[in-house]
């Protein structure tokens, strides 16, 4: 079996896993890393449920085998807030505005979106541009869309 | 009353979701577990002749056909039976292989990537036999027979409406008629989580089973009857959801498979669907040819409406059978008043996967044909559709009104929201410059009545349904009067954790935080044979809910009046008090809470204790309706059309959360509009799936869907307690017929013979230039 051993910064810490040379970052982050919130939606890059970000830009999880990001800074959803604490202001966006129902594909389109509002793109590219790169079957996304201009207006006006 | 109900309250689950803390199956830690993958047929109708795991090698388990049939005990039940159907059962292992994705073994290893290695390895091969891959050639003389017992391919003839006689009466005096032939794409419902099971059996032959379902019971039911064990030796949990529309909501052939494989085990299997998998041989939806004719006078008052339909139910019928093709044809006639409306349906096997519930369940389709046979007369006529809908809809006073397939409608105001939804489309269509930019234009409207809160019990047993269609609820309050509510229904997006908490919260005087709802857990939960499906939650389960609590209330009451020595009549609950009306003399509801389970000095004919669980089994189904209206924009040069405009005017009865709603509505549409002009499964000649990935299957994307403008009119249903109506398949049945009557209208060429959907940017562009060229 042909095995490696990385290491990321992930959330913040360092963090050592050893795995096949053929496995998937988002399988490394979900199995052997604890990150569930990183979300299995095709596994062929189309959905974006498992996106993270790596290195300050969001990346889909599964479309990288976990030692190319050997020494990469790695965010999951676990880094951005936990539920008893305060959420992120699209995560709270998000809620106040109904923008997610089954919630399966949400942590992919909260990190893009954290990615997006920390790198100072404007909403019409979160909205457009950002949102359009994921699936999402339930919303219809227009509540998303609400949640991105409500998250935004506090970003720059707030 | 504190009135929780009506309020825009933001989703109580919603933290953890967002945080990543969901639990979805496969994040579900089970100790000691192994991993199963699936050995499907890659050929469409064949029958096996080997099945050689003889290079499997590390493999834990390795289950072929013959294996599993010898450990099976039944098969899946068909639990709707209809016409001249015969099959009540579909097998979970079968030599015969009938279409791509079959499940034929299991393997089950140390890992998920070891356990497709393995199934990548055996040999399985096949004695090829003739596909038929559509529904024209099934029908065809001298077709191959997928089921040898079922002439012509043909396994039920229904029938719905008035009969043919009386139907015959009605046109032959007719002076106009007009006919259309509509082909509706094969879909899918695409849930973001794909299916996903994990069985633990226990020492004591328990087995314990996590699965990503819409119904725990319906899957406990199926695990049953193929294993033959015994239910109460079965717990189903459901874990979160992530997403069903109906697909998830029966137990699957590839899931027993991992069941019996735990099963010979005796440890945890998991087996977690791929998007592949799951775009093969998960059930499909449509898949329909209908024949309509309609018939109507000179000034535009509509007579009859007939169709003759196919529905392509694959290989085999699924658990609810050609029930979407029964709902389709029982409420084709709509919001409209007709002298007579008949349906024949024809379910026909094919070699593809088989075809089931979604989001819909054949209501859909009854939109799209009765509204754009309605929009061809009005063309015909040259009259305006709005102003020929008007002149036929059911009114106010006429309601409850019985259509001509004997289905009686509630109440409401039809006309009320056609004129609304009219009046708003004409406003945001004004309210920005139309460019001129060579783009043609279209407008379409669908009107539609909504079957929803599906029961009684006695109404499914006349329809051939084998389940009944009651709901149950307990609520049971703590010490400290905090209520635990344990439900049928299981949420997987709908927002019940919410609602449920609204609606029993204002009964019971508590905060809406103080309520869990407890489901998805058959070992607990009230046993309810659909789950959340058919847009009953909230009517049904809501109903159930809604007694119990307030039979909850009372003993609350009667034992706060002892208390404070007051008539129960005159106690008031709410701000978790108990409060004699008109006064401050009150009891804090922990100190009830604590008299009642301590047992003591409780008023006479009062039992200790607060539990109460009701089964509700409504008095009627319910009827939703709504007005969906839309402006196309349509590229002749790319066949690209987008969706300018949207309005809605919806009636669910009472809204409990107008979030939820209109976030119910606004994910309806956008399916409807997927179906309308996106999604298609594809399948060639020899019954090989096309569209096995994402990037194949066209879903909706951010760039596809308009802003949306909702209203509501609220007329709650006479029948339910609370007056909920359902609503969750609305939204998809009224974007699909509004948008495809949308972009006929703009170019109407291309609807000189037939209705064809998805009308997709390669379809549209063809029928343009094939029309150009007539």
């Amino acid at each position: 079996m042909n095995e490696r051993v990385v290491t990321l910064n992930l959330n913040g810490r360092r963090a050592r896993v050893r795995v096949e040379a053929r496995t998937l970052l988002s399988d490394a982050l979900r199995h052997e890393l604890d990150c569930k919130g990183v979300h299995v939606g095709c596994e062929q890059g189309a959905c974006g449920a498992c996106t993270v970000i790596w290195d300050g830009q969001a990346v889909r999880s599964c479309l990288a085998l976990c030692p190319q990001a050997e020494g990469a800074t790695i965010e999951t959803i676990e880094s951005i807030a936990t539920a008893g604490g305060n959420l992120h202001p699209v995560q709270r966006a998000m809620r106040e505005h109904h923008g997610l129902q089954c919630g399966f594909c949400t942590p992919g389109i909260v990190m893009s979106l954290v990615a997006a509002y920390r790198s100072g793109a404007t909403a019409d590219q979160a909205k457009h541009d950002v949102l359009g790169g994921h699936l999402c079957r339930c919303t219809g996304y227009a509540n998303i869309r609400s949640a991105i201009d409500a998250a935004w207006t506090e970003r720059d006006h707030g | 009353m504190a009135a929780l109900v009506g309020q825009r309250i933001p989703r109580v689950n919603d933290a953890r979701l967002l945080c990543g803390a969901g639990r979805f199956v496969d994040d579900v830690d089970i100790p000691r577990v192994s991993y199963a993958a699936i050995v499907r047929s890659t050929v469409a109708h064949a029958n096996v002749t080997r099945f050689d795991a003889s290079a499997a090698g590390t493999a834990a388990l390795v289950m072929g056909p013959d294996e599993l049939a010898r450990r099976v005990r039944g098969g899946l039940p068909v639990l709707w039976v209809l016409g001249d159907q015969t099959s009540l059962h579909t097998p979970v292992v079968d030599l015969r292989v009938k279409y791509v994705g079959q499940p034929l073994g299991v393997v089950v290893a140390s890992s998920r990537a070891l356990a497709e290695d393995i199934a990548e390895s055996i040999v399985v091969e096949y004695e090829d036999l003739p596909v038929v891959p559509d529904i024209e050639q099934a029908l065809a003389p001298g077709a191959v027979l997928i089921d040898e017992s079922r002439p012509g391919n043909v396994l039920a003839t229904l029938e719905c409406g008035d009969s043919a006689a009386d139907t015959s009466v009605v046109f032959g005096s007719a002076p106009r008629q007009l006919r259309r032939r509509f082909h509706i794409g094969r879909l899918t419902g695409v849930p973001m989580e794909p299916r996903g099971i994990a069985v633990v059996p226990d020492a004591h032959g328990k087995l314990t089973v996590y699965t990503s379902t819409q119904s725990a019971h319906a899957v406990r039911d199926g695990i049953a009857e193929v294993t033959g064990l015994a239910q109460h030796r079965i717990r189903v949990i459901t874990p979160d959801v992530g997403g069903g529309f109906g697909l998830k909501d029966h137990a699957y052939e590839d899931e027993l498979l991992v069941v019996l494989a735990a099963l010979e085990l005796g440890t945890p299997v998991k087996w977690i669907e791929d998007r592949n998998e799951s775009l093969i041989a998960t059930t499909q939806a449509r898949d329909e040819i209908h024949d309509a004719t309609i018939a109507f006078t000179d000034d535009g008052r509509l007579l009859g409406l007939q169709v003759e339909s196919w529905r392509n139910v694959g290989a085999q019928l699924s658990i609810f059978g050609g029930g979407p093709l029964f709902a389709a044809l029982g409420m084709m006639p709509g919001p409209y008043k007709w002298q007579a409306v008949r349906g024949v349906g024809r379910l026909v096997a094919t070699n593809r996967t088989p075809t089931g519930a979604y989001r819909g369940f054949g209501q859909t389709q009854a939109a799209l044909i009765r509204e754009h046979m309605v929009e061809l007369v009005a063309r015909e006529l040259g009259v305006d559709p709005v102003a020929l809908r008007l002149q036929n809809l059911i009114g106010v006073d006429e309601l409850p009104y019985t259509n001509r397939a004997f289905i009686t409608y509630d109440n409401g105001d039809y006309a009320a929201s056609l004129l609304r939804a009219r009046a708003l489309i004409e406003r945001e269509i004004a309210a920005v410059a139309t460019p001129d930019d060579g783009r043609r234009r279209g407008i379409g409207y669908c009107v539609y009545v909504q079957l929803a809160g599906v029961g009684p019990s006695n109404i499914n047993q006349m329809l051939g349904l084998h389940i009944g269609g009651h709901e149950g609820a307990t609520v049971r309050m703590e010490r400290d009067a905090t209520v635990r509510l344990y439900v049928g229904i299981s949420p997987h997006g709908q927002g019940q954790e919410t609602t449920f908490a609204q609606l029993v919260a204002d009964r019971l005087g508590v905060a809406i935080e103080d309520i869990e709802l407890i489901y998805g857990d058959t070992d607990v939960t009230p046993y309810s044979a659909y789950g959340t499906a058919a847009s009953r939650s909230i009517a049904v389960g809501g109903g159930a809910a809604i007694v119990a609590s307030d039979r909850l209330a009372t003993k609350l009451r009667a034992i706060a009046a002892e208390m404070l020595e007051a008539n129960p009549d005159d106690i008031v609950l709410g701000h978790r008090r108990a409060t004699v009306v008109g006064t401050n003399v009150a009891v804090d509801l922990s100190q009830v809470a604590e008299r009642a389970n301590q047992g003591f000095g409780l008023p006479a004919g009062i039992t200790p204790g607060l539990l109460e669980s009701h089964q509700y089994d409504p008095e009627s189904a319910t009827f939703s309706y709504a007005t969906h209206a839309c402006q196309v924009a349509v590229d002749t040069e790319t066949g690209v059309v987008e969706v300018e405009h949207y309005v809605v005017v919806n009636d669910c009865g009472t809204i409990v959360n107008p979030n939820i709603v209109d976030g119910q509505i606004q994910g309806g549409i956008a399916q409807g509009l997927g179906a309308a002009l996106l999604e298609e499964v594809v399948f060639d000649d020899n019954g090989q799936p096309l569209t096995t990935t994402l990037l194949d299957y066209l879903l909706p994307v951010e760039s596809s869907i308009p802003q949306i403008v909702i209203e509501h009119i609220e007329t709650p249903s006479p029948y339910t307690p609370g007056g909920m109506k359902g609503m969750g398949e609305g939204g998809t049945n009224g974007a699909y017929a509004c948008v495809v009557n949308a972009v006929y209208a703009a170019v109407p060429e291309i609807g000189a013979v037939d209705c064809v959907t998805p009308l997709s940017p390669s379809r549209l562009w063809s029928l343009l230039h094939e029309a150009s060229a007539r």
